[in-house]
């Protein structure tokens, strides 16, 4: 983002002189689009039905995945076949569950409906070691907020691991502020009916999978040694760390080439843009080629990676006792609204409730009010402030522990 | 000598001649004058002379003649002068200037005879008739005839200086004899030309100088020096090449000429004169857009051009995102750019040299001049210090957008900040009529902040000393010391706690030694040594303050030695052909201290493939480089108006920049060869045809052709991060380029309308092989490098409707740049990603603009104060929305594109400009 910000600085300036400079967003139509094959294939030595992800690239101006079905994937090592079976749209398992083996040589076989073969180049499972530690600390980040950080430790006596790549789960606990036990419904269209509720909606779950590039070497260290690595860092204001949180940190080893193309991804996506990170653009092979022609682009990484993962939990008074709460994901604010049906038409709660916008709070004790007429018999509250379920799930998972 | 005498000599002469003045006399006389010298031998003879007192000079002398002859006595009075004496009838003495009174006709005056005879014992019959001579072309004699002399030619030399400036004249051309001979003034103005016996027309011709004729009667060596006058329109035309037929008389191809006091009338933008856009105007030159920093030579990349300016290099030679050029125009003399063969005596870069002169400040003579324009001033002042020894100029300029940007309401604006200035000041030294010293200071700098939390400088400074040394009239010898420093900071303050300063810098100091012989008339020898020594900074990274949690980062400084020694002949093979031969041969070592990392051969460089890291200590020779380099060319010519070259040329690069940025950006960085990156080296080969059309108005045609291929250029691979960065070399490929062109030039430097026109057609592809993947770029084919441009139109016209005011006009098209164009997008890991084409598979959209200027001269009185002009311009006319650039970010999982532009909408300006 601050690539542009120089451009457009440098040309404000120069506005001055009379002239006008510009930088101005342009819609890009995809020019000639190649529809390519990505594939998303990690094998890991978990004994596990593996999974391959096939799909398709996407027009700019389209927003919808595309996937790639029917397709025959398998893997091959020395001696066995391992067969995919898509489960859904894109997705394959293998249809036995297996483990990626020291020493052997896995190679990714990929024939699309339309009759075109892919083939990896072969890789091996890479080291196995061990996560030694997951942490969370109170720390200040580089632009000076105050948060969560979480650190991960890992050590490789054989010094053959060297290529980390990391990625988390998070999930955290959400109380509803505005909880009531009564809930409100309209029924006929006609009348508003309080009730108690029927289903938890107090206190509910949310898990989120990390989305981006998270990588760390050890090279040019003396020991195989990640230390406090940080895997994610949680803003102190940030909701999510309110009540209950618990992070599972997965580890892989990667070869250099996977942990080269994964690194190259993450740099052209621009994510930290200024004036370090000028790229050089441009297409970058992974290691799946096409069979029948050796230039046709291919996207994706095939990668045998050793795994290692950790959970932890904490709670925000862990780390700020006595301190006030992060505030609520939105801003709740109680208000009632007009219970008056004028000729036979719904109120304007009514059609609140209706359309699931708000939850029922507590009795207007003002009501009626001389001073505006417009107020309602009871306050409400915008639904996820009442309702928890509106922002998780109120099964709590297995793994929890409170 | 306004009333020029008549001497026919009639053939009817006394023969009986030899028996006069063999009567003997005594007379003695001292300080005495020689006219009343004469007038004592009238008196003490019979004799009566015939002359014209004018001859006669002044001087006195003393002597004691006893019993001698009188043509003892003649001969003593006359021998240090032009008269020859003349018996005739009975005492009757003719003296003449110059000429030899003959009285018998030379063999073959009547053509009876056919054996061939020599011109220089012809005598020379000369009869001046006022209806046959044009009036005001004066006659000059220089010698004495002497009858006993068997020359055929003589040489004639002398220093043509500006009558108003008292400035040399330099580059101005001198023909004799209707251009079959002819020659240009050196730099200090100086000429030497060979003329055959007698009677000769020399022409003078330069810009902004009235075109001269002379009379020269030549009977021995001698020295001629004129003044001549400006021409009144001495600025109006836009003229390259001054020098008439120079282009079809040199032996080297790809040679623009670029006098910067003749660009005056093209269109400006922002009010600044550039020397630099003009050169791009020419064919094979060319920037990447506007507010790109660099220059494309033949398609080459930005960094394979020597810009020296006296000498010294000057690493980036603009302001402000390459907007304006960083050399000053009122200093700057001229600019040559050898884009085709390179002279042996440069070398180090693959594509071209810039050589920038500035002018010679002239000792005579306080003068000065100057510009105010809407962004910049500038002022340039002429000091003499000593009479006719020595003397100095200042050129000063300067930008007052701060202060503009501050005044501004506009908090986004007033934040902001650019400014740039740059001194030079240049003192020449007349030491005796042997030596001479010149020395030139330069330095500019740059700062900008274009976001509010960081600001970037960067200067140049450079410092030139240049000693001449002339050993004879056949020998010279120049002693060259030359240091140049170029660096860039960025300070970020932002309010977190990382704050930094980051800063590079590259410094090299030169000592060169070039001298050049002229065996015979045939020969000239240019030769010479230089060794050059490099200390580059590649970056160091330091926390800006106490809070900052920035660590310091240095990438380890790197130092090298880079030595050439040259020979170029200058042979001039007969009257039609000239080879210019030259061999350079270049070493190249990479000193310690450094530690150098050394990786399995042939596979990629990567943390898999070191295999030890070499260290080595202070001044040890890490790794050398090096070898020989041709420069040949040779011109044919058929007529003096229409000549053939061809060349070859080959040359070694041991510096790169980093940048992978498609243009040149302030912020690219130098790397030097070393153990892990190759020098860069090209071999190009060249053909032109030149042609001259002669009638009122001078037509310049040209079309030279090129081949050029080069080894081991400098590409990234994807994703390469290049600044601070310790192991380059694991981001660097190293690969083919070739590039082709055909330029033609069409230019009119002449008349109401005059200007030039530029085509060129080339390409310029790269190639990288190997095989492995992340060291292969497209497949490994040849592909467009980011400055294949095919086809690239200019064309620059001025038409002088009065003396006063001049209309100029300036059209430039380009097809657009390659670019690697994102072409899809994909779902990966959970987050949406762009995938990019192969590398430069697309263009961006053709380029062109059109800019019209006017220039409106003050009036002519002699009596003023200061001689000015206006400049009115109009900058990109037509409004047309040129992408500078095209981008591509990724916003909250969104893929955006954005176009940059700089001027999207005509630019007026209008600038003042004096001089006094």
């Amino acid at each position: 983002m601050k690539k542009i910000k120089i451009y457009q600085s440098v040309f404000l300036v120069l506005l001055v002189f009379f002239t006008h400079a510009c930088v101005e967003q342009i819609d890009i139509e995809t020019l000639t689009f190649e529809d390519v094959l990505v594939v998303e294939a990690i094998i890991t030595n978990e004994l596990k039905h593996q999974e391959i992800k096939l799909s398709r690239s996407i027009k700019f101006e389209n927003e919808e995945p595309i996937y790639e079905s029917n397709a025959e994937v398998k893997i091959i090592d020395d001696s066995n076949t391992y067969f995919f079976k898509e489960v859904s749209e894109g997705k394959y398992l293998s249809i036995e569950e297996f483990n990626a083996q020291p020493n052997r040589n896995y190679q990714l076989l990929i024939t699309t409906k339309n009759g075109k073969s892919y083939v990896s180049k072969e890789v091996e499972l890479t080291t196995v070691t061990q996560i030694d530690e997951v942490y969370a600390s109170r720390e200040i980040d580089g632009f000076g907020n105050e948060g969560i950080s979480i650190f991960v430790d890992s050590y490789d006596p054989k010094n053959n691991s060297k290529y980390y790549r990391y990625e988390y789960e998070e999930t955290y606990k959400i109380i509803a502020p505005y909880w009531s036990p009564f809930d409100m419904v309209v029924v006929d269209d006609r009348y508003i009916v309080k009730k108690l509720k029927t289903k938890e909606e107090k206190t509910c779950y949310n898990s989120l999978i990390s989305n981006t590039i998270i990588q760390t070497e050890t090279t040019g260290l003396t020991d195989d040694r990640v230390s406090k690595f940080e895997v994610r860092f949680i803003p102190r204001n940030d909701p999510i760390i309110s009540h209950r949180y618990s992070i599972m940190v997965k580890q892989y080893v990667q070869s250099l080439d996977a942990y080269s193309y994964y690194k190259t991804l993450n740099k052209l996506s621009g994510g930290s843009g200024n004036i370090f990170s000028q790229n050089q653009p441009g297409f970058f092979n992974g290691n799946i080629f096409s069979k029948d022609n050796i230039e046709e682009k291919v996207i994706g990484f095939f990668e045998a990676a050793s795994v290692s993962s950790k959970r932890i939990f904490f709670d925000y008074y862990d780390f700020f006792p006595e301190e006030a709460l992060p505030p609520y994901f939105i801003e709740c604010e109680l208000f009632a609204p007009s219970t008056t049906m004028d000729a036979g038409d719904p109120s304007l709660l009514m059609e609140l409730l209706k359309a699931g916008k708000v939850k029922y709070y507590m009795k207007n004790p003002n009501y009626p009010n001389p001073q505006n007429e417009n107020e309602g018999k009871y306050y409400v509250v915008e639904a996820p402030c009442g309702d928890c379920t509106e922002l998780g799930t109120n099964i709590k998972p297995d793994f929890w522990v409170d | 000598m306004k009333k020029i005498i008549l001497l026919t000599i009639f053939l009817s002469v006394n023969f009986a001649y030899t028996q006069k003045g063999m009567e003997t006399i005594s007379i003695s006389f001292d300080n005495t004058k020689k006219i009343d010298v004469i007038k004592k031998i009238e008196s003490l003879s019979n004799y009566h002379f015939y002359f014209l007192e004018d001859w006669i000079d002044e001087a006195l002398i003393s002597e004691n003649f006893n019993n001698v002859t009188l043509r003892t006595i003649l001969n003593g009075i006359f021998s240090e002068t032009n008269i020859n004496y003349y018996f005739i009838g009975d005492y009757k003495i003719i003296l003449t200037n110059n000429n030899v009174i003959h009285d018998v006709l030379p063999i073959g005056y009547f053509n009876i005879k056919k054996t061939k005879i020599g011109e220089g014992n012809k005598p020379i019959f000369y009869s001046e008739n006022k209806s046959t001579t044009k009036k005001g072309i004066e006659t000059i004699r220089i010698g004495k005839e002497n009858k006993n002399s068997n020359e055929k030619s003589f040489i004639l030399s002398g220093i043509i200086k500006n009558s108003l400036t008292k400035e040399p004249i330099p580059d101005l051309v001198i023909m004799a004899n209707s251009k079959k001979i002819n020659t240009v003034t050196d730099r200090k103005g100086q000429y030497r030309i060979k003329l055959p016996i007698g009677i000769n027309l020399l022409e003078f011709k330069s810009l902004g100088i009235e075109n001269l004729k002379k009379r020269i009667i030549i009977y021995s060596n001698g020295i001629a020096n004129f003044y001549l006058e400006e021409n009144p329109e001495l600025l109006d035309e836009v003229v390259i090449d001054a020098d008439r037929d120079k282009n079809v008389r040199q032996a080297v191809t790809g040679l623009t000429q670029i006098k910067v006091k003749n660009i005056k009338t093209i269109p400006l933008v922002l009010g600044e004169r550039d020397v630099l856009k003009v050169a791009t105007t020419m064919p094979g030159i060319s920037k990447a857009g506007e507010g790109s920093s660099g220059y494309n030579v033949r398609g080459g990349k930005t960094d394979q051009n020597l810009f020296l300016l006296d000498d010294a290099v000057i690493y980036n030679p603009t302001h402000f995102f390459g907007i304006f050029s960083a050399l000053n125009p009122y200093t700057s003399g001229d600019l040559n750019i050898y884009k085709g063969n390179i002279p042996a005596e440069y070398g180090g870069r693959l594509s071209s040299v810039f050589d920038i002169n500035t002018k010679n400040a002239n000792s005579e003579k306080f003068s000065g001049e100057g510009g105010i324009g809407p962004v910049t001033s500038n002022l340039m002042l002429n000091i003499p210090v000593v009479k006719n020894k020595s003397a100095m100029i200042v050129g000063a300029r300067g930008t007052y957008s701060d202060w503009l940007l501050k005044s501004l309401d506009d908090e986004s604006l007033n934040n902001s900040e650019a400014s740039f200035y740059d001194v030079v000041l240049k003192y020449n030294h007349k030491i005796n009529d042997n030596n001479n010293i010149e020395t030139t200071g330069y330095y500019s700098k740059d700062n900008f902040s274009i976001t509010s939390d960081s600001i970037y400088s960067y200067s140049n400074r450079l410092f030139s000393l240049n000693w001449n040394h002339k050993f004879n009239e056949k020998n010279k010898a120049e002693l060259i010391l030359v240091n140049s420093e170029y660096q860039y900071n960025i300070g970020f303050e932002g309010n977190s706690t990382n704050n930094f300063d980051f800063g590079y810098k590259i410094n090299e100091t030169e000592a060169k030694i070039n001298i050049q012989s002229s065996l015979n008339e045939n020969h000239i020898f240019d030769y010479g040594i230089s060794s050059k020594l490099y200390n580059n900074e590649p970056g160091k990274m330091q926390p800006k303050d106490s809070e900052s949690i920035i660590e310091q980062t240095t990438v380890p400084k790197e130092r090298a030695l880079e030595s050439a020694i040259y020979i170029s002949d200058n042979y001039k093979i007969s009257e039609n052909l000239v080879l210019n031969a030259g061999f350079r041969y270049t070493q190249y070592a990479f000193l310690g201290e450094t530690s150098q990392r050394v990786y399995i051969d042939d596979l990629p460089k990567n943390d898999a493939t070191v295999i030890d890291t070499l260290h080595y200590s202070n001044n040890e020779i890490a790794k050398t480089y090096g070898g020989p380099e041709f420069r040949a060319s040779v011109r044919y010519s058929f007529s003096p108006t229409f000549s053939v070259k061809a060349s070859y040329n080959k040359n070694y690069q041991f510096i790169h920049t980093l940048s992978n940025n498609t243009t040149a950006s302030p912020t690219d960085t130098w790397k030097l060869s070393d153990l892990n990156i190759k020098p860069q080296q090209a071999n190009q080969f060249a053909i032109g045809i030149y042609k001259n059309i002669e009638n009122n108005d001078n037509i310049e045609l040209s079309i030279e052709g090129y081949y050029k291929q080069s080894k081991n250029i400098l590409d990234y691979k994807v994703g390469a991060d290049l600044l601070l960065n310790e192991a380059i070399e694991r981001e660097i490929i190293q690969g083919d380029g070739k590039a082709y062109g055909v330029e033609f030039l069409i230019k009119k430097p002449k008349g109401k309308l005059n200007g030039w026109l530029g085509y060129t057609y080339s390409r310029s592809l790269i190639k990288f092989d190997s095989e492995f993947t992340e060291e292969t770029v497209n497949s490994g084919d040849f592909f467009p490098s980011n400055y294949d441009k095919p086809h690239d139109i200019s064309m620059v016209l001025n038409y002088k409707l009065t003396k006063r005011y001049s209309f100029s006009a300036n059209f430039v098209y380009q097809t657009g740049r390659p670019v690697t164009y994102p072409i899809g997008n994909y779902i990966y890991n959970g987050s949406e990603y762009v995938f990019y084409s192969n590398r430069n598979e697309y263009r961006i959209p053709d380029y062109y603009r059109l800019d019209l200027g006017i220039n409106i001269e003050g009036n002519h009185k002699i009596k003023k104060l200061a001689h000015s002009f206006w400049n009115i311009s109009v900058y990109n006319v037509l409004g047309r929305n040129n992408p500078y650039s095209v981008f591509f970010v990724t916003e909250n999982g969104e893929i955006k594109a954005y176009q940059s532009s700089i001027f999207s909408v005509p630019v007026p300006t209008i600038t003042y400009n004096f001089r006094f």
